[in-house]
């Protein structure tokens, strides 16, 4: 038999669910849309500390105006292999025990005068990229003297023997 | 029972606090994701980096002869826009007679969505 008793009860009963209803279907958005958040925090994260690492060495470790950075002179040497273990060290170093597992593919761009075109050659990776990286670019101007000589030359076609600013441009990923 | 009972009013109420606060909880929930990715895409989007950068830069070409320096200026400008979309100029004169300062710096940076100008005397 059908009675009228308890409706308050039903009323109470329907609201509860619907608060339950939009409450799981919030959380379970929040985390359908955590994964890309995740990932700009990550890729921030990695930008600066690429950044950071590079400025390391581009950093003269004397005042006098002749000095040299790091990074001015494995470029000049073409020392890809110098440039990659002292990068990864800067990088993957961190507070606890064991290390990160940071890996890099480094190019490096200048102006060819005589072509006026910008030139690229590779300078030094860690990994093969594949294409499957989520990698960040950074990237650092260095000063090069090359009016010495071109020990460069054997690598990078057509570069010029002259004062020059160059583009060091590193991918950076977490493997 | 043809009345409705009103016992336990307290567990009631205690029922409908806690589902609300679990209510506000999964709000916070949601938007904690929210303010972490817009943040993170703001600090990413600013090219703070490339701008610290170009002035790292233009501060070590203090010393060059001219012909060298607009050797390195056509470098910073072909090579930035080439690679970031930046346009990059900068200039580096001597201070007028008489002023107190040696140099005059000027750096200029626009990648279309920031553009940074900088006069630094030395």
């Amino acid at each position: 038999m059908v009675n009228s008793d308890g409706q308050l009860f039903t009323i109470e009963g329907v609201a509860a669910g619907l608060i339950m209803l939009f409450s799981a279907y919030l959380v379970v958005s929040a985390t359908s849309i955590y994964t890309p958040g995740d990932t700009h925090i990550s890729d921030m994260q990695l930008e600066q500390l690429g950044s950071d690492a590079l400025r390391m060495m581009n950093t003269p470790n004397t005042t006098a105006t002749a000095g040299e950075s790091l990074l001015q002179n494995i470029t000049k040497k073409n020392d890809g292999e110098r440039f990659k273990e002292t990068f990864l060290t800067f990088c993957n170093s961190t507070t606890g025990g064991s290390y990160d597992n940071l890996q890099l593919s480094a190019d490096l761009f200048y102006r060819d005068t005589l072509t006026k075109s910008v030139k690229q050659f590779h300078f030094a990776h860690s990994r093969n990229l594949t294409g499957g990286e989520h990698a960040v670019r950074v990237t650092e101007w260095v000063h090069l003297d090359l009016i010495g000589g071109d020990p460069l030359s054997g690598a990078a076609p057509g570069i010029d023997t002259r004062m020059q600013a160059v583009l060091m441009e590193v991918l950076l990923w977490r493997d | 029972m043809a009345r409705l009972n009103d016992d336990a009013q307290w567990i009631v109420l205690m029922g409908f606090i806690v589902s609300f606060s679990l209510f506000f909880l999964a709000i916070v929930v949601n938007q904690s994701t929210v303010v972490g990715q817009t943040t993170a895409e703001g600090v990413l989007e600013f090219p703070k980096n490339d701008i610290r950068d170009v002035r790292y830069e233009v501060l070590a070409c203090s010393d060059l002869l001219p012909a060298d320096m607009a050797e390195v200026q056509k470098d910073m400008a072909s090579i930035a826009m080439d690679r970031k979309n930046a346009v990059v100029s900068f200039r580096i004169s001597d201070a007028p007679p008489g002023s107190t300062f040696k140099k005059i710096y000027e750096i200029h940076y626009n990648n279309g969505v920031t553009a940074y100008n900088e006069t630094a005397n030395y």
